[in-house]
């Protein structure tokens, strides 16, 4: 059932620890200027929130509570299952770490179909104020803020998850060859990172988009 | 799928397959406290909620405990901005 599971040592890194340390250490730097980047945007719609209560409550209804809910529960999902790819590759089960991350895929993918189809539905019912047709708050213009910032927001998080499912297709076929785990199990680790974040950002979208202003 | 290798799955799947017990049944809790507003402030709930989601996502999913001090010190000081992003706005907007 099991394969060996190693890293190849790059010649600039001393021991294997030391690479591995590394590649992590730069992912956090980079997850944090991601969490300063999405930090700014939940900051907008704090302060949006703040001026307009009630134009902000009026938008928030328009919401699609429901999906964004059951979206969380996909990625919730995503995150169980990518953390089984990561233990999995840890004692070189191959076979059931390549499930567990075409699994991951797949949610990734679901909760993508669910956000179009929840755009879809913004579309039908007037609540996209930047595009040209009618907007049915257009009476309540301080909602045009609240509703940007969640597109803005939304759209922003949609672009992380397409960029993830396809690095993680790409990261899948990488894996499916022999000796993968032997040379490249860093890999699976670094990546679990990103995409536990993903899921973490959308935990907090949740809420301060859908939830807290209803 | 052999018993031992069945054992051996559970084994490692137990951590990640309670962190995602714990992480719907806080989401049920904001899903429910959302859709029904059951009291006045009840954000201040919803707000405590998402923050024990993020912590769990972070220490366990992370694993951030597992992690050397430097890089503990790293995702710490991120958060760290974050307070005082948020700390310095909201101070202006508090005393306006």
């Amino acid at each position: 059932m099991a394969e060996p599971v190693g890293i190849m040592l790059a010649e600039h890194f001393s021991t294997v620890t030391q690479q591995r340390q590394a590649a992590k250490l730069g992912l956090w730097a980079w997850l944090i200027t991601e969490l300063l980047l999405f930090a700014g945007l939940f900051l907008c719609a704090l302060i949006i929130r703040i001026q307009h209560p009630a134009s902000v409550t009026l938008a928030a209804t328009h919401l699609k509570f429901w999906i964004g809910a059951a979206n969380t529960a996909v990625l919730i999902c995503s995150s169980f299952t990518m953390s089984g790819a990561i233990v999995l590759s840890r004692i070189g089960w191959r076979a059931g770490m390549l499930r567990f991350m075409l699994a991951t895929a797949a949610l990734g993918t679901l909760f993508l179909l669910l956000k179009g189809f929840e755009y879809y539905q913004d579309y039908v019912e007037h609540m996209v104020p930047f595009l040209s047709g009618p907007y049915v708050l257009a009476h309540d213009q301080a909602s045009r803020l609240f509703v940007d910032v969640y597109f803005i927001t939304t759209a922003l998080h949609g672009v992380h998850l397409i960029t993830g499912v396809s690095i993680l297709l790409v990261l899948t076929w990488q894996a499916s060859r022999p000796h993968f785990l032997t040379r490249h199990q860093n890999r699976i680790e670094v990546y679990g990172l990103y995409w536990h974040f993903i899921d973490l950002i959308w935990m907090i979208v949740f809420p301060v988009l859908y939830v807290l202003n209803r | 799928m052999a018993r031992g290798d069945l054992r051996v799955l559970l084994r490692v799947l137990r951590v990640p397959a309670l962190t995602l017990a714990a992480l719907l049944a806080l989401l049920a809790i904001n899903v429910a406290l959302g859709a029904t507003l059951p009291f006045r402030n009840v954000w201040i709930v919803e707000a405590g909620v998402t923050a024990c989601m993020v912590a769990i996502v972070l220490l366990v999913s992370m694993d951030i405990l597992e992690e050397t001090p430097l890089i503990r010190l790293f995702s710490s000081i991120g958060f760290f901005w974050l307070l005082i992003m948020f700390g310095m706005t909201l101070t202006d907007y508090a005393y306006r």
